[in-house]
């Protein structure tokens, strides 16, 4: 089965390879070419931006936490929004390719600069890991292969993707494997809608709590895990003959089975609710009892984090001008509306077929698992290689991206360097995000990935938006802000992560900050700001990003607007 | 297939920062003619107001369909070809709608970058 994941990687090198041949002269990984089309910019945004947490996390939280985990998507792709009304264009005019490279521009500051590399790494290590994660995880599941190797296959394969020279250079590759990602996604949803039969159609539109397992169901935990048994249960554990198990705690090892009985009533998992509950099938996110503040919290911190990210911001850079930029944000929003039709299908079906990947913990891999259970034949075996490949497609392409611009933030902002150095950094960073990894099995992808967005949120949403369109942000205004956005963001959730915080608004306080943290970050720069007083040129340096390109007789844009070549 | 010349994207501000760093000369300050800056002034007005309303009615549906959705259990019952209303108020309802708004205000951001017709000219 990882044969499946060969071709994607053939199809990208070769696709890079023709679309890099051209471009061979540059030094840089950074280059582009400035005749790419809108449409074919923003597949290539898309084809980054959806990674394993959309092709595989939004699924698996459904399963897990419920219909509500549907906002998760809604908030990404409502990102280009906000994207397109408040950044893309002033922010292509300015010629930055990242933050720190628009912080100096815009506020002409060397320790913003650094301090914005900093953050760069923050949200890309957040990003990175679970993107390692959820391809362990679905490598373990269709070579049945432990996690640990999954990872470093994964690592494996994102370092010889890298060393082969950085396929991610061409514009075209990122746009097909957008249609590669689209065409794997929705062709085995189409066919699994058909495949599974009017009944668990119904059932998937009619949720039923799941309290009893309906045949006898092999449940493999792939980490410890502490079971709650509140009925007489009969299961075999760990190969052993079936035993009539008498309610209280147990302890299932890592890596055991547990064959359910027909019948047996499905025991309980830490404080998660079983799939098909009264609560499961609400259509917000209630991970405590606050509902409208949960679902706020994460719609912010997706909305407002979308334009912090670094691998999104760079690729901006290849339109050709503020306007192609502003297109490429709005077809963005069209095409990834598209994708997010889907993940619900997944989503329903595996709370109905495969409910027992709640008590494992493996909700992440429900997309590659369902044809299996569906059609044991060929053809369903065909549908999980295809969805195997998606889903690595999607990890390669996110993971590529991050790493180049964590290699970049490294080589270029923090610790200058030459060429030689920016080619060995990504793969010291993969390297690296691999022993996290490691460690992270436990985490759900999809809620890593919006701690992501949550620091990107607090930290960069600020300084873009206030730098873009107020004259009056300072240097000294944009750093205290940055600062204490990165604390109430990253520093909260680290400790929410390590220490764990009581259930109910605390928990939605520290695990989902950005609620709270964004506005703070905004309010301490804008008070910071009109404390100081900002330079003569302040005006003038954001007034100009307004300046669209096309007017006749102008000579300030010329360092703006390099001449097309043609 | 024509092969398009390609050239390399350096950041203006990255080579400027760097030239600055080799030679220590730190960079022009930007400037802008009074002509250009009172255009821009315009501009960065009209935006900011076209911004702002596109990014209220993002917040309305973003922000008002969870409270809808909270207050109005009742939607769970009713059933739109068997799906309950409030699934399909999550998981298909904002697309569309966030590609209209997306269309909107490129729309209205593109109408007013447009260049300067004189006085009393029409379309």
């Amino acid at each position: 089965m990882i044969l499946a994941i060969v071709p994607v990687l053939l199809i990208t090198l070769l696709i890079g390879a023709r679309g890099v041949a051209a471009m061979r002269t540059t030094s840089d990984f950074l280059v582009a070419s400035r005749r790419i089309s809108p449409t074919v910019n923003a597949a290539a945004v898309s084809g980054e931006y959806l990674s394993a947490a959309s092709f595989l996390g939004v699924a698996g939280l459904v399963v897990k936490d419920g219909v509500g985990s549907l906002w998760y998507p809604v908030g990404f792709a409502a990102g280009y929004i906000v994207m397109l009304a408040l950044v893309a264009a002033p922010l292509r005019r300015t010629g930055a390719l990242t933050v720190p490279d628009f912080a100096e521009a815009r506020l002409g500051s060397r320790r913003l600069r650094r301090l914005s590399a900093v953050v760069v790494l923050v949200i890309a290590f957040l990003y990175l890991v679970p993107q390692f994660t959820a391809a362990g995880q679905v490598l373990a599941v269709v070579s049945g292969s432990p996690y640990w190797v999954g990872v470093v296959i994964a690592g494996a394969a994102v370092s010889i993707t890298l060393s082969l020279g950085g396929m991610r250079a061409a514009t075209y590759v990122q746009a097909f494997q957008f249609a590669l990602k689209l065409v794997l996604f929705i062709v085995p949803a189409i066919w699994l809608v058909l495949q599974v039969g009017p009944v668990v159609r119904a059932d998937a539109l009619e949720p039923v709590e799941f309290t009893r397992f309906p045949v006898a169901t092999p449940v493999e935990f792939r980490l410890d895990t502490e079971l709650t048994i509140t009925a007489p249960t009969h299961a075999a554990i760990a190969g052993h003959p079936q035993q009539l198990l008498t309610p209280g705690r147990y302890a299932a090892e890592g890596g055991t089975t547990w064959v359910f009985d027909a019948g047996a009533p499905v025991p309980q998992v830490g404080t998660g609710r079983p799939p098909g509950g009264e609560e499961w099938a609400r259509p917000v996110l209630d991970p405590g009892g606050y509902p409208v503040l949960a679902t706020w919290s994460m719609l912010v911190a997706t909305v407002l984090g979308t334009m912090g990210l670094p691998h999104i911001l760079v690729r901006f850079h290849t339109s050709a001008d503020g306007r192609g930029a502003r297109r490429t944000a709005a077809i963005t929003v069209g095409l990834l509306g598209v994708f997010y039709l889907f993940p619900a299908i997944y989503g329903l079906l595996g709370a109905v077929l495969l409910p027992e990947l709640y008590l494992s913990g493996g909700t992440d891999t429900v997309v590659v698992a369902l044809p299996a259970t569906v059609d044991q034949s060929w053809v369903g075996t065909m549908f999980t290689a295809l969805l195997t490949a998606g889903a690595f497609a999607a990890f390669l392409a996110t993971s590529l991206g991050l790493l180049l611009v964590v290699s970049g933030a490294l080589a270029h902002d923090l610790v200058p360097g030459t060429l030689r150095r920016l080619r060995f950094t990504p793969i010291a960073a993969a390297l690296v995000v691999v022993l996290l990894a490691l460690r992270a099995e436990r985490i759900d992808v999809g809620v890593l990935v919006t701690s992501a967005f949550a620091v990107a949120a607090s930290t960069f949403c600020p300084l873009l938006v206030l730098g873009i369109w107020w004259p009056r942000l300072t240097a000294r205004g944009a750093i205290v802000g940055m600062v204490v956005g990165l604390i109430s963001s990253a520093g909260v959730i680290g400790v929410d992560l390590i220490l764990g915080a009581p259930p109910g608004l605390p928990a939605i306080v520290l695990g989902q900050p950005a609620l709270w943290s964004v506005p703070l970050a905004f309010a301490t720069m804008v008070l910071v700001s009109l404390r100081g007083t900002p330079p003569a040129w302040a005006a003038a340096a954001m007034l100009r990003l307004h300046l669209d390109e096309n007017r006749s007789g102008s000579a300030a844009t010329d360092d703006f607007c390099p001449p097309r070549s043609s | 297939m024509t092969r398009q010349r390609r050239i390399a994207v350096t950041s203006p501000q990255t080579r400027l920062a760097l030239a600055g760093r080799r030679t220590g000369v730190p960079a022009v300050p930007p400037h802008l003619a009074p002509a250009d800056a009172e255009r821009a002034r315009r501009i960065h007005r009209r935006q900011l107001r076209h911004a702002l309303t596109v990014l209220g009615l993002l917040a309305a549906l973003l922000l008002g369909l969870p409270l809808l959705l909270v207050a109005a259990p009742g939607l769970d019952e009713v059933r739109l070809g068997g799906i309950p209303v409030s699934w399909l108020a999550v998981a298909v309802l904002p697309y569309p709608v966030l590609a209209l708004l997306a269309r909107w205000q490129l729309r209205r951001a593109e109408r007013t970058e447009r260049p300067d017709r004189p006085p009393g000219v029409r379309e």
